[in-house]
């Protein structure tokens, strides 16, 4: 029997997400010997324990790139950089929910504790490099979200999109795990380098057992980013969780899931003709760019407007996807289209460092605008509304900039950082993500997002102007003050606004991420 | 060993269960039977494992069905849950009427 | 025809006429007992693959404690069959075309694999002996799947948490 030979430098990739779960059992354990009224503190510990994970993350990310745990995982920067932001994602998530569950009386070391398990999940979702491995972090990631967006018992909203996101996310994780069936069938193997080598000679025998697999975990994973037309149901599932797990999925499943959708496809593309992988990105990019920003523009209600926005946006990154997988010598390339690669200059430069670096910075600027945004929401929803339609109409923005002038201004800056208007760190992120697509050749579809981006800004803007220009209801609500929601916020508004301008050391950290296992 | 069924049958058997699992979450109403027809999706990726595990004479279809089986179990669980919660807040599990939210 | 063949096609048949009760029937727990019936015609399949340790778990969790779940919940919830059991509107209509689109093309796949009339590895005794037993899997399991097998530890915690947080009553 051969024992395996583990040692600590195998489980230098599993530490950030070692550190959140002992975090969480810490936190499960508080609730049964620390049960006090004021349980504030288990959001200081949720928040520490992720910074903590983020740290050794970031000291992660300066290794090189190589498998570990015998090929089940792999530690690579962009693996690792994308749990210091899943882990910023989680630090911001965990404060919002101090305010937001001590509104309702609903503080428990549970939730904090199913937050720091589903950011593990995305942790170690995003350097699996095995199907089964996988499938079970992508499970740990979902069955904790399930939780968190089923957790507050008020009104029937919770329950319906909590049961929503779990038929959905059970439906594509059966996609998913059916693809990688056949694709074992066609490699005999499960693990993505082994995939990988068999796969030339696999497609040269069986192509048609090859596609099969590739489009259904093709479709699996589109399911998990909420790509057109895979989004149904992901409005009502983002309108009906409670405010800050809706920020936690928008930013961080989100992010996780494009990581692992990266990997899988470097090995899978491997041998198959490079204009099917390219040509399914494209599309399933330009679907999700234009009918995000559509379907989001007849929205009065801010929170599912925001939903609308962030399919819009996933669309942006497998833009960012697109271009990775754009084929390296174009034929045809005079012609300019949506779903051709033009080179610019003769021949194809090597984008996937920029692409890697487009990617990261983005899911950074969506990560804090999105947690900033959600948190405000969240700060102006009433206890009583639970019930009600119109908990996050616009008209709960009208006159904010006279009643709370620092508020209002910080969600506008949330809204231009979405909406990439400069000098925000939205803006920044879309100048990096798209300018790595033009240098791939990608001009037909970079002027479609450019397009759709400009249709988005639209919608932003109708809540500032409705902050800004809109007198105040005699009914207004005031935002509900915590302590812990305003620290959020802060740094939140002051990270949108101060990556803009500055990014100073962050672009050159992230391009280290162009070494990615496997590419 | 001519005898044998050919790994084809076997798979064409995995793909009408994948396929009907797939009608029935397209179809039917009762939210419990939706979870059923999903089981019946895993099922048809667990047979698929093992039928290529036998073509190939190794063991990782089998041990990746394990793995399925277990994370299936613990989906179960929570799913179940769910559900209820759905029940308890609303009377009814039928998938038409859980629509509050408007689109 | 040999006795594989046979036992093929009884499991077969009764596989698919099963999972047919599960997305036909009306009755919620007759569709929970097609799909027990669904499980045992499946094991019975996996015995034929040889994976003898994947049929005996499938009747114990899958057959036993996932649809004790399911008749337990079934019973708590005590509904009332009323309606249509199915709907139809223009995107599921779109949906079962898809469908049925996909299974003909896995079918079309399926068929067009090389035929092997006999498995070329079968020859090799000492492969078969252990092929599929529990000591050979669990072997494998503890050395080369330890990181899967840690990380179903975590899942199994996540999902406990998470039920029972879903299932308290009031938050």
């Amino acid at each position: 029997m051969n024992i395996p030979h583990l040692t600590f430098q195998d489980l230098l990739p599993v530490a950030p997400a070692g550190v959140l779960v002992v975090g969480a059992i810490v936190l499960l354990l508080s609730e049964v010997f620390l049960s006090t009224a004021q349980r504030t503190y288990q959001a200081v510990i949720g928040t520490l324990t992720a910074l903590l994970a983020g740290a050794v993350a970031m000291n992660n990310a300066f290794e090189p790139a190589r498998a570990a745990l015998q090929g089940y995982v792999v530690l690579d920067p962009f693996s690792q950089w994308m749990t210091v932001l899943v882990c910023l994602g989680t630090a911001l998530a965990s404060l919002l929910s101090a305010g937001f569950l001590n509104h309702r009386n609903a503080e428990r070391g549970e939730f904090y504790a199913l937050i720091l398990f589903s950011a593990a999940g995305m942790s170690l979702l995003a350097m699996s490099a095995e199907f089964i491995t996988l499938f079970i972090n992508l499970e740990v990631l979902s069955i904790s979200t399930y939780a968190l967006t089923a957790f507050l018992r008020r009104g029937p909203r919770p329950a319906e999109a909590g049961f929503k996101y779990f038929i959905l996310g059970a439906f594509s994780a059966s996609l998913l795990l059916y693809g990688a069936a056949l694709l074992y069938g066609a490699t005999g193997s499960t693990r993505f380098l082994d995939v990988g080598l068999a796969l030339p000679q696999a497609f040269a025998q069986q192509p048609g057992l090859v596609y099969a697999g590739f489009g259904l975990v093709l479709a699996g994973f589109a399911f998990k980013v909420a790509a057109v037309p895979f989004h149904m149901w992901t409005p009502d599932v983002y309108e009906g969780a409670p405010t800050p797990v809706t920020a936690l999925m928008s930013a961080g499943v989100k992010a996780a899931a494009v990581v692992a959708l990266v990997r899988t496809f470097l090995f899978l593309v491997k041998g198959l003709s490079p204009e099917v992988p390219f040509i399914a990105f494209s599309a399933l990019a330009l679907l999700s760019m234009v009918g995000g920003n559509l379907l989001a523009l007849p929205q009065r209600n801010v929170k599912r407007m925001l939903a609308y926005s962030s399919i819009a946006h996933a669309g942006y990154l497998l833009l960012g996807v697109a271009a990775l997988f754009a084929p390296a010598t174009a034929k045809g390339s005079d012609a300019v289209g949506l779903f051709t690669a033009t080179p610019l200059l003769g021949s194809m430069p090597n984008v996937a460092a920029s692409v890697y670096k487009g990617l990261l910075f983005y899911l950074l600027g969506y990560t804090v605008t999105a947690l900033g945004a959600f948190g405000t929401i969240a700060a102006l929803e009433r206890r009583e509304d639970e019930t009600r339609s119109n908990t996050w109409d616009l008209e709960r923005f009208a006159g904010l900039a006279q009643r709370k002038p620092g508020w209002a201004a910080a969600m506008a800056a949330f809204m231009l950082s979405l909406g990439g208007v400069p000098p925000t760190v939205g803006f920044l992120g879309k100048l990096y993500l798209f300018g790595a697509a033009v240098d791939a050749g990608l001009l037909g579809l970079a002027v479609a997002g450019v397009l759709a981006s400009v249709a988005g800004v639209y919608v932003y803007l109708r809540v500032v102007v409705y902050m800004y220009m809109r007198p105040a209801p005699a009914d207004a609500p005031a935002p509900f003050r915590h302590w812990t929601t305003e620290v959020a916020l802060i740094a939140s508004a002051v990270a949108v606004v101060a990556l803009g301008v500055l990014p100073g050391p962050v672009t050159e950290w992230f391009s280290r991420a162009g070494m990615v296992f496997g590419s | 060993m001519s005898h044998t069924v050919p790994t084809a049958n076997y798979l064409i058997l995995a793909a009408v269960l994948f396929c009907m699992g797939m009608l029935g979450v397209l179809l039917r109403r009762n939210a419990l039977v939706v979870f059923m027809c999903i089981e019946l999706m895993l099922n048809a990726a667990n047979l698929t494992f093992l039928a290529f595990a036998r073509e190939r004479g190794d063991s990782i279809g089998h041990l990746s069905a394990f793995f399925i089986i277990a994370v299936a179990a613990a989906e179960a669980a929570v799913g179940l849950a769910i559900v209820i919660a759905v029940f308890r807040s609303r009377g009814t599990v039928n998938i038409e009427e859980i629509q509050s939210m408007k689109h | 025809m040999s006795a594989e063949q046979v036992l093929f096609w009884v499991f077969a048949v009764a596989t698919v006429v099963a999972a047919g009760g599960v997305i036909l029937a009306r009755n919620p727990i007759a569709c929970a007992m097609s799909l027990v019936a669904t499980f045992f015609f499946l094991a019975g399949i996996y015995v034929l693959l040889w994976a003898h340790t994947i049929a005996a778990v499938q009747v114990l969790v899958y057959a036993g404690a996932i649809m004790v779940l399911f008749l337990f919940v079934l019973m708590l919830m005590s509904l009332s069959d009323q309606g249509p059991v199915m709907t139809f509107s223009a995107w599921r209509i779109a949906g079962v075309v898809a469908v049925v689109t996909v299974l003909a093309a896995l079918v079309l796949v399926f068929r067009r694999l090389p035929a092997q009339e006999s498995l070329a590895w079968s020859g090799d005794a000492a492969r078969l002996g252990d092929f599929g037993t529990i000591k050979h899997l669990g072997a494998v399991m503890y050395t080369q799947w330890l990181f899967p097998f840690e990380a179903v530890s975590l899942l199994l915690l996540v999902a406990i948490v998470g039920a029972v947080v879903v299932a308290k009553a009031r938050v």
